[in-house]
């Protein structure tokens, strides 16, 4: 957007006194792409160039760099000139490159973000035409450019280090790929959490678990980076090539949904901040779908049985904790969003679920929940048949995935319904932010776990138990066990199931209050603002 | 309790500004007497719509109705704590109101943000800096973020170190500038992008008077140059000089808006009467509750040999006061009158309470 000068006239447009000469031409391209850039990203770097951090980081870098090139050609000495010793180095220059784009850019950016939330500038930027998303991306560019210039001096040790023989170019360039490519992703994971944080004991907390988070993941790309270089890609053609745009795949769109996640929460109440996650939370669900039945076929076997598991596994959280973060939703639809509201009637019938608030919250969870858990059975029977699924892992496979496949959603459903009524009591006299949904979740799924098990322990005179289906109906915990060893009666499946689509369509009738509001025009005046 | 019109001789030829204190069971005690219903012209380049705000139990801002026309500096004045602050930052499309909307040049800060923030610069009372920045990265940084670019910015940026007079510190970095110069800075910051509308918090806080003067006669050039600029500040007689219009605000409701003059003339007790008398001081408050002018005073205050009161009456009142006491065995050896100033009315209006 081009402001223009209203009323003082001390500024006007026009072409730079700059002309003729090709040093002229290409000041002039310099400035016009300086302006097209993002002004976070300029901002970020002014300010990341002239910093005590980063002259200390690089510094230490490249001395770091120095001395193992020096000790470690040294302690190969005289091997060095007969026998591959490029593992061992690269081993060393990693891990020093490891340390500031695993650890330190993504720190930093948590600072960052952090630290203008704290300073009171991040109101300043967003009272300019900056958007949340520019923002987020101006940072996320800048913390880039530093891993880039990390990088790039480290570049003549990893080549030294390719002469000497002993690791391959596929594998060097994949250890690049994947520091890139997780550091990246960190970043992103880092600024999602900058604005969770309130007050100083949140903050401590948020920046511990990012520590965590981040050293655990440099254990384990560590570990990762240090089999590949001893004993090789173990991985053939197909594999490799499946294994890295999957890896792509999914490292994008989870890292789109926690931008976008990161960008709704500097976002204004009375905006839509919660369509977008809603799709780009639909897009990771389709991609790690696919890349599933994908990873059962390419991978075949115990690789492929066990990728499957965990990404059910993870799927099911993410779910569990996505779901319960929009049955928290406010429920208010402001004019705004109801300028955005679908129009049409094959619009709104399929795009409500998208709109914001809990109700259309709760539907939008149900109907995906429900959708997931009918193609993991259907994938699984595919498994089965087809004999992708043969080996050790099957029955694990089976176990796992057959009646608690069924169960787990099932009792998510109910819990997410009960928590939809619990958040409408507590907005009649607060606005509590979304996260408390999640808190309800939690408290329901432990109330609904722990009250009818001491009641039957109390009855039983604190004796061992068995399951009682009677009483552990909603012990979910003792159900779910309970199925994983074979153990469970047809009775409680049937109860959990029929309860949940009881429920179900007890949410629908109640969400259908939400499809009334209609959508309001957006005044002239402001269309033609927008136009201009 | 409802605004009353005011007769013919009162209003202006060209109002500065409407307003309206709703009517509420349990509102203020004060009822301006200015012009009628907030409407929504063109002219109303900023205006506040039954503003409410609340914080749990707390109402920082509980139904501010107001507008200011084009070109005007409002002052806004009140007590730490009265919602100043809170409805400014709703202006500046910063919080949300619970109830209520606020408008910049006839867009709404809730419903179209991001044309209000076209439309206005913001001057915050604490001033958040960046590390390793100097004044003039600053400054680019959000004429960039305002979207101006090549030329354009540069000219802007250079004429906004000028009118700031900051072109001595553009190279040296934020962190070490003095407060005046960093308020100075801040005011470069929301005005880069040339806004029409500005809204400056506690702008003079902490300035010594040099800087000050500077401050004000920058706002107004500013508003020479058409600027409609909303201004909070505790320094009264500052704003007595510089403000086309005041309001009065405490507790979250805006208890008087007009110009000084307007609100001035709307209190009872115009004057304050100062007598310096040389026997029988213990007495003279008594004394004066038995005149018969006694309806037309009200907080007597005695200060060894001066007596200080508000006055409502004329000339003539005065001189049967003074009469009376002398009469009364009194020896009267000073009189002196004077008018109330904003501060004396801010005194008069507010309570000092805080929520």
């Amino acid at each position: 957007m081009a402001t223009t000068i209203q009323s003082t006239g001390e500024a006007t447009t026009g072409t730079s006194p700059l002309s003729g000469g090709w040093l002229d031409r290409l000041d002039d391209w310099c400035e016009r792409f300086g302006d097209a850039i993002n002004p976070i990203l300029v901002k970020e770097m002014r300010q990341a160039l002239k910093s005590r951090q980063f002259v200390v980081t690089f510094s230490l870098l490249l001395f770091a760099a120095l001395a193992w090139t020096v000790a470690g050609s040294l302690s190969m000495m005289p091997r060095i000139y007969t026998s591959p010793s490029a593992p061992r180095m690269m081993i060393g220059y990693y891990a020093v490159l490891a340390l500031p784009m695993l650890l330190v850019v993504p720190l930093a950016a948590y600072r960052s973000l952090e630290g203008e939330i704290d300073d009171g500038t991040l109101e300043m930027l967003t009272i300019t035409t900056l958007s949340p998303w520019q923002i987020i991306l101006g940072k996320l560019a800048s913390a880039s450019l530093q891993m880039l210039l990390y990088f790039v001096t480290l570049c003549p040790c990893l080549a030294f280090a390719y002469t000497l023989r002993g690791v391959d170019l596929p594998t060097t360039l994949l250890i690049v790929a994947a520091l890139a490519v997780s550091g990246t992703l960190l970043t992103v994971v880092a600024l999602f959490f900058a604005p969770l944080a309130r007050g100083r004991g949140g903050r401590i907390m948020t920046m511990l678990s990012l520590i965590l988070l981040l050293v655990l993941a440099e254990y384990g790309l560590a570990m990762m980076v240090v089999s590949l270089i001893w004993y090789g890609n173990p991985l053939s053609g197909p594999e490799l090539l499946f294994t890295v745009l999957a890896s792509l795949a999914i490292a994008f769109t989870f890292g789109h949904l926690l931008l976008t996640a990161a960008a709704a929460q500097l976002t204004p109440e009375t905006e839509n901040r919660s369509t977008g996650i809603r799709l780009s939370l639909l897009m990771l669900t389709t991609v790690a779908v696919v890349t599933l039945a994908l990873a059962v076929r390419i991978l075949n076997g115990p690789t492929g049985t066990v990728v499957y598991l965990c990404g059910v596994v993870l799927l099911a959280t993410l779910w569990t904790v996505c779901a319960a973060l929009m049955v928290g939703e406010n429920p208010t639809i402001t004019p705004r969003i109801r300028r955005e509201l679908p129009s049409s009637f094959l619009s709104r019938l399929m795009l409500t679920w998208l709109t914001p608030g809990p109700s259309t919250g709760l539907v939008f969870g149900i109907i995906c929940i429900a959708t997931l858990a009918v193609i993991q059975q259907f994938g699984l029977a595919w498994i089965i048949q087809s004999g992708f699924g043969n080996g050790p892992t099957r029955g694990l496979l089976r176990n796992i995935c057959s009646v608690p496949g069924i169960l787990f959603p099932a009792y998510l459903i109910c819990f997410l319904t009960v928590v939809r009524l619990i958040m409408a009591v507590v907005r009649l006299r607060n606005n509590p932010r979304v996260e408390v949904g999640l808190a309800a979740l939690i408290v329901v799924a432990l109330m609904a776990a722990l009250v009818p098990y001491s009641m039957q322990l109390h009855y039983n005179d604190y004796q061992t138990l068995e399951y009682d289906p009677n009483w552990q109906v909603s012990n979910w915990a003792f159900t779910l066990t309970t199925a994983l060893q074979n153990d469970l009666p047809p009775g409680p499946v049937k109860n959990v199931v029929g309860a949940a689509i009881g429920l179900s369509l007890i949410g629908l009738f109640a969400a259908w209050r939400t499809t009334r509001p209609r959508r309001i025009a957006t005044p002239t005046r402001v269309l033609e603002e927008q136009l201009g | 309790m409802t605004t009353s019109e005011p007769s013919s001789e009162e209003q202006p030829a060209v109002a500065p500004f409407s307003a309206t204190v709703p009517t509420e069971p349990n509102g203020p005690a004060f009822a301006p007497t200015v012009t009628p219903a907030v409407h929504s012209g063109v002219d109303d380049c900023i205006e506040l719509r039954r503003l409410h705000r609340f914080f749990g139990e707390t109402r920082a801002v509980s139904d501010i109705t107001f507008s200011v026309q084009r070109g005007h500096v409002f002052g806004y004045i009140g007590p730490n704590g009265a919602g100043k602050t809170t409805s400014m930052r709703i202006l500046a499309t910063l919080d949300l109101p619970t109830y209520g909307d606020a408008l910049v040049d006839g867009f709404s800060a809730v419903n179209d943000p991001e044309l209000v923030r076209r439309r206005l610069g913001f001057m915050p009372d604490a001033f958040g800096t960046y590390r390793d920045v100097n004044c003039r990265e600053y400054l680019d940084f959000f004429a960039r973020a305002y979207g101006l670019t090549g030329a354009q910015r540069r000219q802007r940026l250079n004429w906004v170190l000028g009118f700031t007079g900051t072109e001595g510190m553009a190279f040296k970095p934020i962190r070490g500038l003095s407060k005046g110069m960093k308020q100075r800075l801040c005011l470069g910051r929301a005005l880069i992008h040339d806004p029409s509308v500005l809204i400056l918090d506690e702008p003079a806080a902490g300035l010594d008077p040099r800087a000050r003067i500077e401050l004000r006669r920058m706002i107004r050039e500013l508003a020479d140059r058409g600027k409609t600029i909303l201004i909070s500040s505790h320094i009264l007689t500052e704003l007595d000089e510089m403000c086309d219009a005041v309001g009065i605000i405490e507790q979250g409701q805006l208890l008087a808006t007009g110009s000084v003059e307007d609100i001035q003339a709307s209190k009872q007790n115009q004057l304050e009467l100062c007598l310096r008398i040389l026997n029988r001081n213990d007495e003279v408050a008594e004394a004066l509750q038995q005149v018969p002018q006694a309806a037309k005073i009200d907080q007597v205050v005695v200060d060894g040999q001066l007596v200080r009161f508000g006055f409502s009456g004329d000339a003539k009142a005065q001189a049967g006061v003074v009469s009376s006491l002398v009469h009364a065995g009194f020896e009267v050896a000073e009189v002196s009158a004077r008018k109330k100033s904003l501060e004396d009315v801010f005194l008069q209006i507010t309570e000092g309470l805080v929520q």
